[in-house]
């Protein structure tokens, strides 16, 4: 009797985990290792009921073989946009919570809800209505554009002016999360610093360089991190502003605005290149899952497991 | 409301009288920036919003918001289009996902604060690893295993699919459960109360608002879901909100901008109030699940 019980306690804390770990093997652990498998094979459309291993081939063919002039362009592009939209979404937050965090400004709590409007809709829906926003001959930018007597933008046929119209869609989405995130770091702040600081006679401004950005500092890092890990995956922006075009001339797999997400997607729904996509997710695991752990050193994450 | 009101009074009163010159001109410079931000930012909202209650399909060239208002489009929406069925199927997968999900994140959550087990730690750290790989990557996979299985464009089968992976959550709800006092189950196990008692009877009462939060998350997250539906969704009759409007857009867009537009104000318009009235939850909820920096 005894030593069932025993046993019955040593397994329960399995009991309470087998639903998600029976989820999380078939439908996390197999599905990745799968993709693992795929991108050392050539599973592609000529050949979806008899594939085989190919080694590194897949790998070898995006970096240094016949893809790498695919591959470079869109991963610069990649790092150049995740780049630049991350530090707008940050800059523009930490500005308008700088502003908000006025003791003095009674009405701040209205001005945020309604500057948090764009993070509270349905992305894909507001990111289809950007697409509409950019539309060269009605759309809502050239027509308000056109009010200024300035030239019609070619947001949508563009290279250069389609990044930008992302880069713009990206920081409008982006930058509530880091308003509210810097808000919550600026209240944590002990307002006595800036009562010393106001004896001394300090200008805003030296506040601002000297208290503020560098108490925010170690709360913010983490969050630019991921910030850069989800904006190098923005799937969404891309694809369903720009669907990745203008195209480019020299090869049908990317475009000009494709991230190597888009490119991934692509290859695996237009081009049913299993192989090739797989291979790049792996590519993109890498680099992702680089930064991640970084920055769960940072945020000691790792020493919360015990 | 009278008090907030008295409130409000006594909050302008002081700053009349405690501010000095130079932080009044502060707080009217700060104002005018973010009544400029607030413009800027609500354009693309009003522009959308003013489109959906345009005349027709055509667009009202040359002017920002329409001349004359009109509810046609509205009323088309749910003549002529299958916006109905979408927002049935949303629901359907919304609701499935995020109450399966709860379901695994509460269990499970409970068993890493709780239990001592072989395996806790290593567990933990495979979540943490889980966490990183994005979900697009399991989509060669899962489009070619569906693909194989002949089992693309069931819905139900996707919302199995969409509610696997919740690391995140557990992590979240974890952390909630550990800042919990460990006495009041402790005391429950010395009076003979099962595991199962106790997670029933203590912890899930406690753990409702965390709960919630979680609940919000899949539900949101869900709704704009796109990668994943995209591929596996193959008819119109099974395409989800975000996947229906996407698909319209592209097929129809130069003909029917302003009934997208009013399609995209009803979609988004429920999302929206939900998130506005339960915003300070899913502040809180963040706050007290985020890893400690």
């Amino acid at each position: 009797m005894k030593t069932g019980t025993k046993i019955r306690d040593k397994l329960t804390p399995y009991a309470f985990l087998s639903p998600a770990i029976l989820s999380m093997t078939v439908l996390s652990f197999l599905p990745i290792a799968y993709t693992i498998y795929i991108a050392f094979t050539n599973f592609s459309l000529n050949h979806f009921k008899q594939y085989q291993f190919v080694g590194f081939k897949n790998f070898i063919d995006i970096i240094n073989g016949p893809l790498r002039t695919v591959f470079l362009p869109v991963l610069l592009w990649t790092v150049v946009f995740a780049a630049i939209a991350t530090l707008a979404n940050y800059v523009i937050g930490l500005f308008l919570a700088v502003l908000l965090n006025n003791k003095n400004m009674w009405e701040t709590n209205i001005y945020r809800a309604i500057l948090i409007i764009p993070w509270a809709l349905p992305s894909t829906i507001a990111i289809l209505a950007w697409q509409g926003l950019y539309n060269q001959d009605y759309g809502g930018i050239n027509t308000l554009l056109s009010y200024l007597h300035i030239s019609k933008i070619p947001w949508l046929t563009d290279p250069f002016w389609a990044r930008v119209g992302i880069i713009i869609a990206s920081a409008w989405m982006g930058y509530p999360f880091m308003m509210n995130a810097s808000l919550g770091g600026l209240q944590a702040i002990p307002p006595e610093l800036y009562e010393v600081a106001d004896l001394d006679g300090a200008t805003w401004f030296q506040k601002l360089r000297l208290i503020t950005l560098p108490m925010l500092m170690s709360s913010a890092l983490p969050l630019i991190i991921s910030s850069f890990a989800f904006n190098f995956n923005n799937f969404g922006s891309v694809f369903l502003i720009t669907g990745g075009g203008p195209p480019r001339t020299d090869t049908a797999f990317a475009g000009t605005t494709d991230l190597l997400v888009s490119a991934a997607y692509k290859m695996t729904m237009q081009f049913n290149r299993y192989d090739l996509a797989s291979a790049l997710s792996i590519i993109i695991f890498l680099i992702i899952g680089t930064l991640s752990y970084v920055n769960m050193r940072m945020t000691h994450a790792f020493e919360e497991v015990d | 409301m009278d008090s907030a009101n008295a409130n409000m009074n006594k909050k302008k009163l002081k700053e009349d009288r405690k501010m000095r010159p130079n932080e009044k001109v502060t707080l009217w410079v700060s104002r005018v920036i973010i009544w400029i931000f607030i413009v800027i930012i609500l354009f693309p909202v009003a522009w959308v919003v003013g489109a959906s209650l345009g005349t027709g399909d055509a667009f009202f060239s040359g002017t920002i918001f329409p001349k004359q208002i009109s509810f046609q489009n509205y009323i088309d929406l749910f003549q002529k289009t299958q916006l109905l069925t979408w927002i049935k199927n949303s629901m359907i997968l919304c609701f499935g996902v995020a109450i399966i999900q709860s379901i695994l994140t509460s269990t499970s959550s409970y068993a890493f604060s709780r239990m001592k087990f072989v395996g806790r730690k290593n567990g933990l750290m495979t979540l943490l690893i889980l966490q990183m790989f994005p979900t697009f990557m399991s989509l060669p996979a899962i489009y070619g295993i569906l693909a194989k299985l002949d089992l693309l464009d069931n819905l139900y089968v996707f919302v199995l699919v969409l509610a696997g992976g919740s690391a995140f959550n557990i992590w979240l709800l974890k952390g909630y459960i550990d800042g919990l006092p460990k006495e009041l189950d402790e005391a429950a196990l010395v009076d003979g109360a099962s595991y199962w008692q106790i997670f029933i009877r203590i912890i899930l009462p406690l753990t409702a608002p965390m709960l919630v939060v979680i609940f919000l998350f899949s539900f949101i997250g869900t709704y704009s879901e796109f990668i994943l539906s995209s591929a596996v969704l193959k008819s119109p009759e099974s395409y989800t909100v975000a996947l229906g409007l996407q698909r319209f857009i592209t097929n129809q867009f130069s003909a029917h901008w302003t009934l997208f537009a009013a399609a995209s104000v009803i979609a988004s318009l429920p999302l929206v109030i939900i998130f506005m009235a339960l915003q300070r939850y899913l502040q809180q909820g963040l706050a007290a699940g985020a890893v400690k920096g």
